[in-house]
């Protein structure tokens, strides 16, 4: 059963159409990649998920309920959580009060946000030791840590990771990934956006290619792997 | 000696006043970007409806004030909900022509129901004390007193709530507030009526030692804007800190300069730091 339908979207900055009737589903349990190069479509297609843009045309469906152009709040309510390209953090406030702030959501149930707190908490053990510490002055890939781990505080049912491997060194990459796969395993649902293609695909079930905001190809991860024109692409060999 | 204690005082009086109207400035501009010079206005309104309840309702000077910061607020909020709110994607010269349009508007709307009449407010404090051999009103004694406890309670309420820290989020990434779950119209919402409150409890405070009158914010927001721009634009601590610095400036330099350049000295203190840290004291914003 998908847990999120996208049906004939469009989406448009102004008068300019940023992507057009955009289809994708995503089963629960699954990791879906949106693979594109830069200015493709991927960002905006996630804040029309997440509210922050409202759509132009077509549905977004999430467990049978129209979710498309209700507000962002609303959307992380339901159990959608983004943790979006740039990050969003509150750079002032400490790596834990970051971390509280992400289970706003939940701010009536002291008991779960112990239990969230702990598990992000191992997940990364790096936010612990640095919890006294303004998220403005963790490295990137501590600050990267920090902005999944917000998104896991609000317990997401899906989660939405915009290229969360954008500018880290190589060793931390392949962590953030494992990492990924080890919160999807836990049962959230994934769907990412990644320009790694290679490393994307090798933790996705499958994969939607983004060209000038619409997509172009589909497919399973092994499909994508095998197709000649996204090898070219997007994975260089 | 004595008469240092007594300025210092003095500027502790003053400070404490000009700290609680600046906060409320510096907490809107810190989520919206708006510099509120309707915010003056507010002020003016405060000391009328204070002293409105006291002399026409009858109420105690405690409960008049009550009243006021419920008024005030709910006045801010219908500023932000039929003015702000609506221009939000405008340029940002709209919002602050706006912000002067209202201004304009609470004054003569203020003249109109009151009259331009200096109007004195009295107080149940009016007694003298005498406190480590200064000679005080009970009235100055409570103005620095309930300031600083509204400041304390304010400093709880925003970093040790869950509510309260959506206005500190919200200041410091707009989008990550949303993305957390954060209604950011709610938050604007209560942004302004912390605001307006801040601003009824300030002029209520200091108007049964200075005087009611349409034109009284005026100079407060001037002055106020001079604070929050030399403690950094949206910072919270700056706002205070700044509030006590030209408190204090002032009534000393009312005593040993002379006070007929008393609100002059603001702008002095304004490009004398800025000289020295263009981007405020507390440069970071937030808190
Ligand atoms: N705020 C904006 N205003 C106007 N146009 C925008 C805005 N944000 C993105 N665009 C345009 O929309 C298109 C899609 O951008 P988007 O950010 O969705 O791409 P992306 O696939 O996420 O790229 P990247 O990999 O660089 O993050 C681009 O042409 C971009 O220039
Ligand atoms: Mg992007």
């Amino acid at each position: 059963m998908p847990v999120l339908s996208i049906m004939g979207l469009t989406a448009k900055y102004g008068k300019y159409t940023s992507i057009k009737e955009v289809n994708i589903e995503v089963i629960k349990g699954e990791i879906v990649v949106l693979l594109g190069a830069n200015g493709a479509g991927k960002s905006t297609t996630f804040k029309t998920i997440s509210g922050l843009l409202k759509p132009a045309a077509g549905e977004i469906i999430f467990n049978d309920e129209q979710i498309g152009g209700k507000q962002p709040d609303k959307i992380v309510e339901l159990g959608i959580v983004q943790c979006a390209e740039d990050r969003k953090l509150f750079p002032q406030m400490s790596v834990q009060q970051n971390l509280m702030m992400g289970a706003y959501v939940h701010r009536r149930n002291k008991g779960q946000i112990k239990q969230s707190l702990k598990e992000v908490n191992e997940l990364f053990p790096i936010l612990y030791d640095k919890r006294e510490d303004a998220a403005g002055s963790l490295s990137g890939g501590q600050q990267q840590m920090l902005a999944i781990g917000r998104a896991l505080m609000a317990k997401p049912k899906l989660m939405l990771l915009d290229e969360p491997s954008i500018g880290l060194a190589p060793l931390i990459v392949e962590q953030m990934f494992k990492s990924i796969e080890h919160i999807n395993r836990e049962g959230t649902t994934i769907l990412l956006a990644e320009q790694n293609a290679n490393a994307a695909l090798s933790i996705a079930d499958k994969g939607y290619v983004y060209e000038n905001g619409k997509i172009v190809v589909h497919g399973s991860s092994a499909e994508l792997f095998s197709n000649e024109e996204v090898r070219k692409a997007y994975i260089g060999a | 000696m004595e008469l240092l204690l007594q300025q210092l005082f003095n500027g502790l009086t003053i400070g404490s006043v000009y700290s609680l109207v600046a906060l409320g400035l510096t907490l809107v501009y810190g989520i919206l970007h708006i510099p509120n010079f309707a915010h003056g206005a507010l002020y003016m309104v405060g000391g009328y409806i204070t002293l409105m309840m006291m002399t026409n309702a009858g109420l105690h000077y405690v409960l008049a004030i009550v009243v006021s910061i419920i008024v005030v607020g709910l006045l801010s909020v219908l500023m932000e909900r039929l003015v702000f709110h609506p221009l939000r994607d405008s340029p940002p010269i709209q919002d602050k022509v706006a912000a002067i349009g209202i201004l304009l508007f609470l004054e003569a709307l203020a003249q109109l129901l009151w009259g331009a009449d200096y109007r004195q407010m009295p107080t149940p404090f009016g007694e003298v004390v005498n406190v480590f051999g200064l000679t005080l009103t009970l009235q100055r004694i409570i103005i620095v007193a309930a300031a600083i406890a509204v400041m304390i309670f304010l400093y709880w309420f925003l970093k040790k709530t869950f509510i309260g820290s959506t206005i500190i989020a919200m200041a410091q990434n707009r989008e990550g507030a949303a993305l957390v779950g954060i209604n950011t119209n709610k938050v604007a919402i209560l942004t302004f009526f912390i605001a307006g409150a801040l601003a009824a409890i300030g002029a209520s405070l200091t108007s049964p030692i200075n005087l009611v009158f349409p034109g009284m914010g005026h100079l407060v927001i001037l002055k106020a804007f001079v604070i929050i721009i030399i403690g950094g634009m949206g910072s919270i601590p700056g706002a205070i800190l700044g509030g006590y610095i030209l408190g204090f400036t002032e009534s000393i330099g009312a005593t040993y300069i002379s006070s007929d350049y008393k609100d002059i000295i603001a702008f002095v203190l304004l490009i004398i730091i800025l000289s020295a840290k263009p981007q405020g004291i507390f440069s970071k914003g937030g808190a």
